[in-house]
């Protein structure tokens, strides 16, 4: 079955009345449930709730009523996502009989959107993994390739909308999660600047550096997205209020310097096929009459020791509250002694790589080791983000976006990187420079003949997310 | 040199992170722990001196807000999946035996 809509021909479609919200919905569902079984991209699905909102507006264009953008759009969202009543596991076992008590703050945006919710994602056990294989529930393979993984930590949604199992999804981007699962199964992720997109209501892995965004199969859709969830937010203190700065859609292409980091081309293992790919892009973009010019970010290749002693000393703190007390139990037999409660919970309900990074951040922040490793990584921090504000300075005739890999390979094997904890790690060096500089990135397909997907990303300057998108946008609709 | 995490440090940690693991577990952990460890030294050359720690992602500035009650959540949804539910309240194990 061929639906392939995206949010601005669905909207076009209800529009001419060329079907209705609810008829496209079914046909999601009847989709989800002939095909989704070799995926595995969701873990539950709300038909009921999905189907009602879709009738509401079906109605609602019956009485001839104005409809919003997104109105009866059929989304999927990241399991650490909550939405009202509808279980959130995070991919945790711990979290297994858990339902929401209250909306996300980006759930309540699209909601008062009449937005479409068909069901929650799989992803790493509390987005801890690059694979979808640390969930602790199932594997999630690659509608392009299936022997091979979606990426991670967003793999579900990712492969929910390469698949066309929804038209668009929400996920979340610690060091990568949005970006580099969005190039391994080519479909369009935007990793928003920190603050653009409240966190409220997103199960916290590392509160300075997550962010949710999009997962969308063009840019346009990911921008209509991106706007729909954007915002301060009273419940999230690290939220920014921005204006657009753009005025004209179509940006002055002429006076657009993009650059190329060049240590992306000389650290971190760039397989063939994505160097090609990259190459083919810069091609494009010169083609298109972008100016290229190569930029240095010097501490590159620190970025992955720093990101790995920051994120599991905030995840070692975040995940203390699950504590097998208050967020609904694993096991019903009954323990009278509390730490044993705590002991035996999180024991059971908690999987290794949960466990090590817990494990990892609490040795970090250990009195005698803080200094060498928390602070050193935060100072290092310091310095990666410094890169950045360099590499974008108009004063130092600095370049306005950089484009960059997503990841040094395609998508790899299910199984090829699970019994190496580094190699894995070193997988997300493109991506996680941007999430500690707290700046905002898009992933977008390579356009290619063959082979597997390849990614690359325009990076911005904070709160420069129309500059991204737009450049985007030239990319997909000329080349 | 001696490892910065032996068997005895493991299970402290693990003891102060609430986390039980059975000696498999904690074998796997003591191998991974060592060579993600062993990749931090890189950071020992980069130099550091007189730079300052950044702490988060905001660009914000911590400010001072009224402490408001807003009501905005259901209590009873908040407290419905509970392990032990009394009176709205979280009911558990003495604390102190």
């Amino acid at each position: 079955m061929e639906l392939n809509l995206t949010i601005k021909k669905f909207h076009e479609g209800l529009q001419k009345k060329e079907f209705k919200a609810a008829e496209i919905a079914e046909d999601y569902y009847r989709k989800i449930a002939a095909e989704d079984e070799k995926i595995g991209a969701y873990l539950s699905l709300d038909k009921t709730d999905a189907i009602s909102q879709a009738k509401k507006v079906d109605a609602d264009l019956s009485a001839d009523k104005e409809i919003n953008f997104l109105a009866g759009a059929p989304l999927a969202i990241k399991d650490n996502i909550l939405i009202e009543n509808e279980t959130a596991t995070a991919a945790s076992k711990i979290l297994k009989h858990y339902r929401a008590a209250y909306d996300a703050t980006v759930i309540k945006k699209l909601k008062e959107a009449d937005a479409v919710f068909l069901g929650k994602t799989n992803l790493d056990e509390f987005a801890m993994g690059s694979s979808t294989e640390n969930s602790g529930f199932k594997i999630t393979h690659n509608p392009r390739d299936l022997e091979r993984v979606p990426g991670g930590s967003s793999g579900g949604s990712a492969a929910a909308v390469a698949a066309d199992l929804c038209v668009a999804a929400l996920g979340s981007d610690t060091g990568g999660s949005i970006r580099q699962p969005a190039g391994f199964c080519r479909v369009v992720g935007l990793k928003p600047t920190y603050g653009a997109v409240s966190r409220f209501g997103l199960m916290a892995m590392a509160s300075s550096l997550d962010q949710i965004g999009p997962i969308t199969k063009t840019v346009e859709d990911a921008e209509i997205l991106f706007n729909a969830i954007k915002g301060v937010d009273s419940l999230d203190s690290t939220s920014v209020d921005f204006k657009h700065k753009i005025q004209d859609p179509r940006f002055k292409i002429q006076g657009v310097t993009i650059g190329i980091p060049k240590e992306y081309f000389q650290e971190g293992g760039l397989s063939k096929e994505v160097s090609g790919g990259i190459d083919e892009a810069i091609k494009s973009f010169k083609k298109l009459g972008f100016e290229i010019k190569e930029i240095s970010l010097p501490h590159t290749k620190y970025a992955v020791a720093c990101y790995y002693i920051i994120m599991p000393a905030e995840a070692s703190t975040n995940l203390a509250r699950y504590d097998g007390l208050r967020y609904s139990r694993i096991k019903g037999e009954k323990i009278t002694n509390l730490k044993e409660i705590y002991f035996d919970q999180r024991g059971e309900g908690f999987g290794p790589e949960v466990k090590k990074r817990i494990i990892l951040g609490t040795f970090v922040l250990s009195s005698g080791y803080y200094d060498a490793y928390y602070a050193k990584a935060q100072k290092v921090r310091r310095l990666i983000k410094e890169d950045f504000e360099k590499a974008f300075d108009p004063s130092a005739n600095g370049v306005d976006v950089i484009l960059a890999p997503v990841a040094p390979t395609t998508a790899f094997k299910i199984g090829e990187k699970t019994t190496d904890p580094l190699e894995m790690y070193l997988s997300d060096i493109f991506t996680i420079p941007v999430n500690l500089a707290g700046l905002p990135a898009i992933s977008i397909p390579v356009k290619k003949e063959s082979g597997l997907p390849v990614g690359f990303q325009l990076i911005g300057k904070a709160f420069c997310e129309d500059e991204i998108l737009s450049i985007g946008k030239q990319y997909e609709n000329n080349v | 040199m001696d490892k910065l995490i032996n068997k005895k440090t493991l299970e402290h940690l693990a003891e102060l992170s609430r986390i039980k693991l059975d000696e498999k577990e904690e074998q796997k952990l003591l191998k991974d722990l060592e060579e993600i460890l062993e990749y931090f030294n890189l950071l020992k050359e980069v130099d550091t001196e007189n730079i300052k720690p950044l702490s988060g992602g905001t660009i914000k500035q911590s400010v001072f807000r009224g402490a408001e009650a807003k009501n905005e959540f259901k209590k009873e949804k908040l407290t419905e999946q509970f392990l032990e539910n009394k009176d709205d309240y979280l009911k558990i194990p003495p604390v102190f035996e």
